[in-house]
């Protein structure tokens, strides 16, 4: 260890026992809060990797100000090497963050061209397409830019949804495809800004499990998010389910860091965070369920005190700065609304509340309006979140919710002069109660699914915001399986630390190995795709349950359409957006001698996307054709994706034979 | 702790710690669940050629076949073609088949032939083919599903008593679009009237099963007639009705009548309420059963347009 280093360990310490928890670690190794495992063994037990772990990490993170200079002149005398070597010493976690967003984005381009394109895809792509429009004029002229027409005109196209991140799509298109051609397709530069959201969504989620619980926890949190069929799907698309995702978990990260480390920056940069949320997706306006419950517990007696000596009420800065330049930042990014600013944000929540119901199956039921049902939620997530991620989600869980009752519990002692018996040791204390917000991040997005007008036509992807929580406390969950082995371990072998380190990475290897071939095996059908103990693919259909929405799945008739149809063919695009079709048209994957058209009647060609409500379009074909045998099946092991029929030769149209 | 209970809590933790060791085995569970669902499980297509050739083999024109659980529905009718026809894959009910080839995988059955005695089962890899024998069989006699067209049915438009004929056309069907629900599609050939048509057609039913039926609009303030020529009663007439199901599922007390006559006598009329789905009624004629005639059905006016129904002179088969 160099000098600097050694300078360093000892000021954090300093200031990592003025912040908290993280503090208290250090001081009370034996009984670190959030770092430590809670089982009364384990405080016995030798420093465990997560405890020599969160000391790393304290040391890394918590830079004392005062020193900050010194050690950058210090640090400029080093060799690059050294330099490098510091930096990423520093930033270790950020590197590991970023890494595996890196690799996850580029396994995401390197299946996207396999992925054909939904219904609401189509829109955004012609939206975006639009967007790009007013950036060409802004970089060329300015002043015609900002003109009410040029907004009005470009951005009323689907002002149902803020721009952000169709924004982001459109800049992608204009420079990654048409200034530098990065990229070949378009839909992939259009698709690139989503993808780079689950980049950001893996790296919030570990850097918030590797700083709450241990390095180990936030990776395998990071990895179980990302090995999820149903999120591996939606991470593809150029919509806002996924950025909305990443944006959930980094507002409520950045809030946390607001909250540990106070100051104006991080309160600024909460506001600047919540402004961009909602700028993502309208899912950010039930933020405040999250915050202002937390908030209220970590800052009420300090705000009652304070009330009550000076009759005002104080708020916390996060607080405030998230509810005054959150909606400054929405509304500066949002061309849409800046004329008639009141009347468009009306009709936009109008939009929202009063949104269509769409039909969705469940459980052999075709829903298509309130109440929903409310074991939609707790049954979907059950039968697509890979089940090992559920039970390491059961164990993280369990874990922490044992901390707050024993929190609880030491509290009323404390507070009604008792003794109880259980804990016997006082849980260690963490001021900024980072278990509440984690379940409250949980559990806000997954409560409104109880609600009985919630509609439940997006399946999981409406909840989705959930997601990094609960990955986050499956993390926590196998860091307590990895401490388990290793003290067994260290019980039964003699084998020396390395060793054991390298076995508990091999079970973590082995825990995601499902998941990972279970979402491998999902694509390109990722929203047909159960999870095993569900019966997989044909356990969904057993169980009635949904098989796909938004005729995605046209392009993976591609090879069909190119061995069976011929120039001119003319083919009944069914559930695909025209805008879809038109895209998988120009980038040839589809034939692109078809020509789609919009009805059965029309078509030498129908295809039928299997939905329990769309069977009305598979009857009518039957109808058209006079044949209830379609010619081609497109199957996801062994189930019905998308039937193609054919118009059988000779036949006029609607002559009915074959009764 | 007291030293008695240091070694039940020290017990107690082991047990913990090792079942907590056990949860990567969910991962190696569900890899092993995984793999065979997605090679073993899955039906080959030669198992359904295989299937298929069973069937054929001993496949009566009256049998149905039907495939099991229902979401295999489309792969079985791909593979059995035109052994899968409209009356099989469409069918209105069970009862009017006599024996039934159950095609099913993953020990899936029709509930509905439940009480049917089985004849024979047959395994073709992964699928197994059963045969089974109606309990409860009526022999369809006349259908008028075959008799939509101009030389045995005539069709009109009676406004206050007063006959408009309809015409029948060859044309194209109406309605499809990339937007669902769509509703029935109106067929290609079919009887043109001034406000309503009738053709055959597959309904989706409330019960999200196909069935085929006469697509016969009623009309606002009009009434609809059907004469079909030339029809062969038996002891009752059997009949089914439906409505699109989209417009079923809210139920209201809206009803659809429909009245059915022979040699100038009233057989009976069905009433059919909107929320019921797909539902069969079953009116005597026994009192006409072997005489040949006319057949007369009437839908009185009613603002439901999307209506479809079939109907057949039956003979119950004492087994």
């Amino acid at each position: 260890m160099n000098k600097i280093d050694e300078q360093d360990r000892e000021t954090k310490r300093t200031d990592v026992a003025e912040q908290g928890p993280l503090a208290d670690s250090t001081e009370e190794p034996k009984a670190a809060p959030v770092t430590a495992p809670v089982a009364d063994d384990d405080a016995n037990a030798e420093p465990s990797a997560a405890n020599a772990e969160a000391k790393e990490r304290e040391e890394s993170h918590a830079e004392p100000r005062s020193n900050e200079t010194a050690k950058k002149n210090a640090a400029d005398a080093l060799p690059i090497g050294a330099r490098v070597s510091a930096w990423a010493k520093r930033n270790v976690d950020h590197l590991i963050g970023a890494g595996i967003g890196l690799v996850y984005v580029l396994w995401l381009l390197g299946t996207a061209r396999n992925l054909g394109f939904s219904r609401d895809e189509g829109f955004y792509f012609s939206a975006s397409s639009e967007y790009e429009r007013w950036f060409k004029l802004l970089f060329s002229t300015p002043g015609k830019a900002f003109e009410r027409s040029a907004i009005d005109q470009i951005w009323a196209a689907n002002h149902e949804h803020p721009s952000l991140v169709k924004s982001l799509f459109a800049l992608s298109h204009q420079f990654l495809w048409g200034k530098w051609k990065i990229f070949e397709d378009q839909s992939t530069a259009f698709r690139f800004p989503g993808m780079v959201f689950m980049g950001l969504a893996l790296w919030i989620t570990y850097l918030f499990g590797a700083r709450a619980f241990s390095r180990r926890a936030g990776i395998m949190a990071a990895i179980l998010l990302g090995l999820m069929p149903n999120v591996f799907y939606h991470a593809h698309l150029a919509c806002f389910d996924v950025p909305i995702m990443a944006m959930w978990i980094a507002c409520i990260f950045t809030y946390w860091c607001a909250e540990k480390k106070g100051g104006l920056g991080w309160a600024l940069a909460a506001g600047v965070m919540y402004g961009l949320t909602l700028e993502t997706k309208h899912n950010a306006w039930m933020l405040p369920g999250v915050f202002l419950p937390h908030a209220l517990l970590i800052h009420g007696r300090a705000m009652a005190t304070e009330t009550s000596k000076t009759a005002r009420l104080p708020i916390p800065a996060s607080l405030l700065a998230m509810a005054t330049v959150g909606p400054a930042v929405f509304l500066l990014l949002w061309p849409w609304l800046w004329n008639d600013t009141l009347p468009r944000i009306q009709e936009y929540v109008n939009f929202h509340l009063h949104h269509d119901y769409y039909n969705i199956e469940f459980l052999g039921v075709t829903y298509f309006g309130p109440p929903s049902p409310k074991s939609y939620m707790p049954v979907m997530i059950a039968a697509t979140v890979p089940t090992v991620t559920l039970v390491l989600f059961a164990v993280g869980a369990i874990d922490r919710l044992r901390v707050l009752v024993a929190r609880l519990f030491t509290w009323a002692g404390t507070a009604l002069e008792r003794t109880f018996s259980w804990p016997k040791e006082a849980p260690p204390n963490d001021p900024v109660q980072t278990d509440v917000l984690l379940f409250l991040s949980l559990a806000v997005p997954l409560a409104v699914f109880l609600l009985p007008r919630t509609p439940i036509f997006g399946g999981t992807k409406h909840w989705i915001t959930a997601y990094p929580a609960l990955a986050i406390f499956a993390g926590r969950g196998f860091d307590l399986v990895a401490t388990r082995i290793e003290a067994l371990l260290r019980e039964k072998t003699t084998w020396g630390d390395a060793k054991r380190r390298w076995v508990v990475a091999l079970v973590g290897a082995f825990t995601c190995l499902a998941p990972f071939v279970v979402t491998r095996h999902s694509h390109p059908f990722g929203l047909s795709a159960y999870v095993p103990f569900f019966g997989g693919t044909a356990g969904g259909a057993d169980l009635g349950l949904n098989r796909q929405f938004w005729g995605f799945t046209t392009q993976s008739l591609d090879p069909w359409f190119r061995e069976n149809t011929k120039p001119g063919d003319t083919v009944y695009i069914m559930d695909t957006a025209w805008q879809s079709w038109q895209r998988m048209i120009d980038e040839k994957r589809i034939p692109p001698w078809l020509r789609g058209v919009g009805s059965p009647a029309e078509a030498e060609i129908s295809i039928v996307h299997h939905e329990q409500h769309i069977n009305e379009v598979d009857y009518n074909i039957w109808t058209e054709y006079g044949t209830t045998a379609p010619e081609y099946v497109l199957t996801h092991d062994g189930v019905p994706i998308v039937s193609v029929y054919r118009r059988p030769p000779g036949l006029q149209r609607g002559r009915a034979r074959n009764r | 702790m007291t030293a008695a209970a240091k070694p039940k809590e020290k017990a107690r933790q082991t047990r913990a710690g090792w079942l907590l060791c056990a949860v990567p085995l969910v991962g190696l569970a569900e890899l092993v669940l995984h793999m065979k669902q997605t090679s073993s499980d899955v039906v080959p297509e030669s198992d359904w050629t295989v299937a298929r050739e069973i069937v054929k083999a001993e496949l009566q024109p009256d049998d149905l076949i039907l495939f099991e659980p229902f979401w295999t529905d489309p792969l079985g009718r791909r593979t059995f073609g035109e052994l899968a026809t409209m009356k099989r894959s469409g069918r209105s009910d069970e009862r009017r088949f006599p024996r039934a080839f159950e095609v099913s995988i993953r020990g899936a059955h029709n509930t509905d032939l439940a009480g049917w005695k089985k004849l024979k089962e047959t395994k073709a890899g992964t699928i197994t083919v059963t045969l089974l024998e109606n309990p409860s069989f009526t022999k369809v006699i006349d259908d008028t599903l075959d008799l939509v067209n101009p030389e045995r049915l005539s069709v009109s438009r009676v406004d206050d008593g007063v006959e408009q004929p309809c015409t029948f056309q060859r044309g194209s069907s109406q309605g499809g679009s990339t937007v669902v629900p769509q509703g029935l599609l109106v067929p290609a050939d079919k009887f043109v009237c001034q406000g309503g048509h009738v053709g055959v057609a597959v309904l989706h039913g409330l019960d999200h099963h196909p069935h085929v039926c006469m697509y016969a609009t009623p009309m606002q303030g009009a009434s609809l007639r059907m004469k079909f020529s030339n029809v062969t009663f038996g002891s009752s007439l059997h009949g089914h009705s439906g409505i699109q199901w989209l417009v079923e599922r809210t139920p209201t007390p809206d009803k659809v009548a429909v009245t059915f006559s022979a040699f100038d006598r009233l057989i009976g009329t069905h009433h059919h309420k909107v929320g019921v789905g797909w539902v069969g009624f079953e009116l005597p004629t026994a009192e006409i059963d072997g005489k040949k005639g006319d057949l007369v059905a009437e839908i009185a006016p009613s603002s439901q347009r999307q209506f479809c129904f079939e109907a057949t002179t039956r003979r119950e088969v004492s087994r």
